[in-house]
This record gives structure tokens, sequence and C-alpha cells, in this order.
């Protein structure tokens, strides 16, 4: 391997384990609300539906005995205050019920919301990992290609990127040792054989512009300076 | 195809739709599982509840009183007689006389007061006078008989059908909740294979040009679909792709220069511009 492959991060040492920050978690906002209110509206709207229905239910249940109380207790009116009793139980039994399943609702809604927040940032992550490298590409940069986060999905994505990756930059090492010797050949060559003075200096010029482009692209192939903010 | 025939739009194919079984699966696998516990673990709840309600409304319903049939009795008279209280009668008391004879005709006692003031007792028989046998006595029916028969089993059948209703709506519910469980876990499982599609078609796209660049071939790369997502991700892919080739490109100008200048120089069959050569084409085709 040449000193492009073996160079190490500046400031040397294996690369600090970079951890999960809660405000990096919504990466790519359109992907991830996407599914995350996809899922809480349909959980929210399945849970209202039949959470209506059951306080239905239940103050039917209530309304039908506090009728038939009523009917019992009408000749009787020392049964007024036990009915009424009875009536206001019922009554508040339904509120309570209502609230517990407001409550249950909400906290299923945010326990939810929170979940789908981090299962999509684990497709949403190495997405945004891959798009870091695709613009060094761009820039003419192909540094190391580091190893995804446990737990993250879309590995055979990111690997089939790696795989792609190392190739490019295997090939783009290659073609520099090889440029490099060739420059070197040339130069040398140059300087044992007997050629014309204007070619001469061309062949100079041409040389010179390919060491420049050679060094420039040596620099692009070290590996990618350490992540700004990343502590061990 | 012919040169001027328009190309045709791609359209999704329900055998591709399951690209990235991994990631399609375990997002809609978790949005079905969620429904369906919900529906299942929500559905007990309710149908918990309408039993109880069912059970209630049952109650009152069997509880609501309904006309009764009127008896048929068998002394029509007995009614309109003022009711005897059972006295023994005393010891000092004469003894009873012999009922008068009843008219001739009649088959109904005399009706005179008892010697103590009180009305005899009348028995109504009926006897076939030719045989001078007693007959069984003839019930008899009231008036309004038949109106209170109706009345009372129609109330009896319309509490009958009240409950049957109420039965019916607890088994409505049921079935309409087990319907639109499967329904919706159904729907959920075609929708999220579609909508999880969306992301890894274009994965799949990507994946596809990244084993091409992978080979050393940048071949040109097209647009996604429409109403695929990821469309920035996408163009991140593209400048990558567009930076790679313009790099391939800076290098063939760089390299041909240099060929050049040694070809000018007589230096064109040195086996280094030979290899630089063989490198330059390389690169050419990679880009083709």
């Amino acid at each position: 391997m040449s000193d492009i492959a073996t160079t190490a991060a500046p400031g040397g040492g294996p690369r600090p384990k970079y951890k999960r920050k809660l405000s990096n978690y919504l990466l790519d906002k359109k992907l991830q609300l996407r599914y995350v209110l996809l899922v809480t509206i349909l959980s929210g709207m399945i849970a209202g539906a039949l959470g209506y229905l059951i306080y239905q239910q239940k103050r039917a249940a209530s309304e039908s005995i506090e009728k038939d109380l009523q009917a019992l207790t009408h000749a009787d009116s020392s049964q007024e205050d036990f009915q009424e009793t009875v009536a206001s139980g019922l009554e508040s039994e339904d509120r309570a019920l209502v609230y517990k399943m407001v409550g249950v609702g909400v906290g299923l809604v945010v326990i939810l919301s929170l979940y789908l927040l981090i299962m999509t940032h684990k497709v949403a992550g190495p997405l945004f990992k891959v798009s870091m490298y695709f613009d060094r590409m761009a820039a003419g940069r192909l540094g190391v290609v580091t190893p995804l986060r446990q737990g993250d999905m879309l590995q055979d994505f990111y690997i089939n990127f790696k795989d792609m990756h190392d190739a490019v930059r295997a090939r783009a090492i290659a073609d520099h040792e090889t440029l490099d010797k060739a420059l070197a050949t040339l130069r040398e060559a140059k300087n044992k054989a007997d050629y014309r003075g204007e070619a001469q200096s061309k062949l100079d010029e041409a040389l010179d512009e390919l060491e420049k482009h050679l060094g420039e692209r040596k620099k692009n192939l070290v590996d990618f300076p350490a992540r700004p903010g990343t502590s061990a | 195809m012919t040169k001027n025939q328009p190309p045709k739009g791609y359209k999704r194919s329900w055998k591709n739709l399951l690209i990235n079984k991994r990631y399609q699966l375990r997002f809609t696998l978790f949005m079905v599982g969620l429904s369906t516990v919900l529906m299942a673990g929500l559905g007990w709840w309710v149908m918990r509840v309408a039993n109880e309600t069912t059970t209630v409304s049952m109650a009152s319903v069997r509880g609501t009183p309904c006309p009764k049939v009127p008896a048929i009795t068998d002394i029509a008279e007995e009614e309109e007689l003022p009711a005897v209280p059972m006295k023994l009668p005393a010891e000092d008391a004469p003894a009873p006389t012999e009922p008068a004879p009843p008219a001739a005709g009649s088959a109904a006692g005399s009706g005179e007061p008892s010697p103590d003031g009180e009305p005899r007792r009348r028995t109504t028989i009926q006897m076939d006078e030719s045989s001078m046998t007693m007959l069984e006595p003839e019930p008899k029916v009231p008036e309004d008989y038949g109106a209170k028969v109706v009345a009372h089993w129609t109330c009896e059948m319309n509490l009958g059908g009240k409950i049957n209703r109420l039965e019916r709506g607890r088994m409505l519910i049921l079935w309409v909740l087990i319907g639109t469980g499967l329904l919706l876990i159904g729907g959920l499982a075609v929708y999220g294979i579609k909508m999880t599609h969306k992301v890894a078609g274009p994965l799949f796209k990507v994946s596809l040009y990244l084993a091409k660049m992978r080979d050393g071939r940048f071949d040109k790369v097209w647009n996604l679909r429409k109403g695929d997502q990821l469309v920035d991700f996408y163009e991140h892919f593209k400048t990558a792709h567009a930076g790679i080739v313009q790099m391939e490109k800076d290098d063939i100008a760089k390299l041909r220069a240099v060929v050049a200048a040694a070809e000018a120089a007589g230096a064109g069959e040195d086996p280094k511009v030979v290899e630089i050569r063989e490198i330059i084409a390389r690169k050419e085709k990679a880009i083709e």
C-alpha cells in the first residue's frame, strides 16, 4: 500500500465513538415526519374511534341503570337522594373513564412518536452519512469510509456504497502510483534523451502540470479530517 | 423501440414492490402490528363494555311489565254476588232448612235469604233437559279478553324483539370490529409496502449505479420516477457521480497533454507513455 492509503486521520489514533444527540434525530424531516405522522395519526384515529365507542357503550349502560332506578324510585320521594347519588356516581365513573382514555391515548401518541423518530433515524442516519460522502466525492475527495453505527438500518445499501467508494479510491490510488512513476521515468528519460528544445520545454510544462495535478489528487485521497464536535 | 418513439413511462409492477424486504417489511409490519394490537386490545375492551351494556339493557327490558291475560272464570255471576263470609253456625242456631225446590224450568236457586238474614249462596248449574244430567259448566270469557290477549302478546313480542335487537346490536359491534380490523390490516399492509417502496426504489436504483461505478463504469444517471421519495438524497448522488466523471475528464485532459508533449518530443513509444495511453483509454471508456 502507498503512503496515501495508510495516512491516518489528523490528530492520530482511532476515530472517537460518535454519540447520538437528541437534536440530531430529525435528520431527514420529509422522510421521517411522513412515517411518524402517518403511524401516529393512524393510531390516534383507531384509539379515538374505539375509545369513543367504549365511552358511548358505557354511557348507554349508565343511562339505562339511571332510567330503571328512576322508574323504581319514582313513587318514593325518600329514595331521590339515593337515586341522585347513584346517578352522579355513574357519571363520575364515566368521566374518569374518558380522562383515563385520553391520558392513555396522549401517552401512546408521545411514546409512539419518540419511538418512530428513533426508528426512522436509523434509516435517515445512514442516508445522511452517505450523502455526506457523496458531497465529498463531488469535490473529488476520496478518503476512507467508516462503518455505520451499531443498530443502523440499510446496512446492505451501505456496504454497496462502501464497496463502490473503496473501488474508486483504490483505482485512484493505483493510477496515482502509476502516474507518479511515469512522471519520474519521463523526467529521467527527458534528461537522458536528446529531445528538441521547444518540445522539451512543452514536455517539461506538461509534466509540471501533471505533477501539480497529482499533488492535488494526493491531498484528496488522504483520510477525511475528524468530525468536529466528536468526543471520546 | 424505434428512434422517434418516445420512451414509455415506467410502470410500477406489483411483483417488484418488495425490493428491500428487510427495510420494507420492518416498517410495514411495525405499522400493521401496532394497528392489530390497538384494534385487538381496544376491540376487546369495546366488546366487554358492549356486553355489560347489553346485559343491563336486557335486564331493563325484561323488567318492563306487560298487561296480563285475564283468567277465564266458570261462574259468571259469582263476581256480581257479594262474598259470603265463612262462618261456622252457632250451636243454638236452628238446623238448616231444606232448600226450596227450584222453580220449574229454572236452573238457578230461589235466592231467598237464609234465616239468619244473609243471602243464600247459589250455585249455577247447566242441565241437559232431555236426559236431566248435569252438563260441564261453560267457561265465561270476558268481553275484552281478545284485546287483552293481543295486548299481552304484542307487548311480549315487542320485548322479545327488543332483546333480539340488543343481541343483534352486540353482534353487529363484534362483526364491525372484526371487519374493520381485517380491512385496516390488509389496507395498511398494502399501503405500507407501497409507501416504503417509494424509498426502497431510489435506493435500489442508486445501488445499481453504485455497482456500475464499482466496476469502473460511469454511465449517464437517469432521473427518479414520479412520486419517488429521497429526491434530495438522489441529487447528492448525482452530484457525486458528476464529480467523479469530472475527475476522470480532468485526468484525461492532463494525461493527453503529457502524451502529446511526449510524442512531440519523440518519446511517444516510451513504455511509460504507452502505460499512460492505456490509462486514458480506460478512463474514456468509463465515462462513455
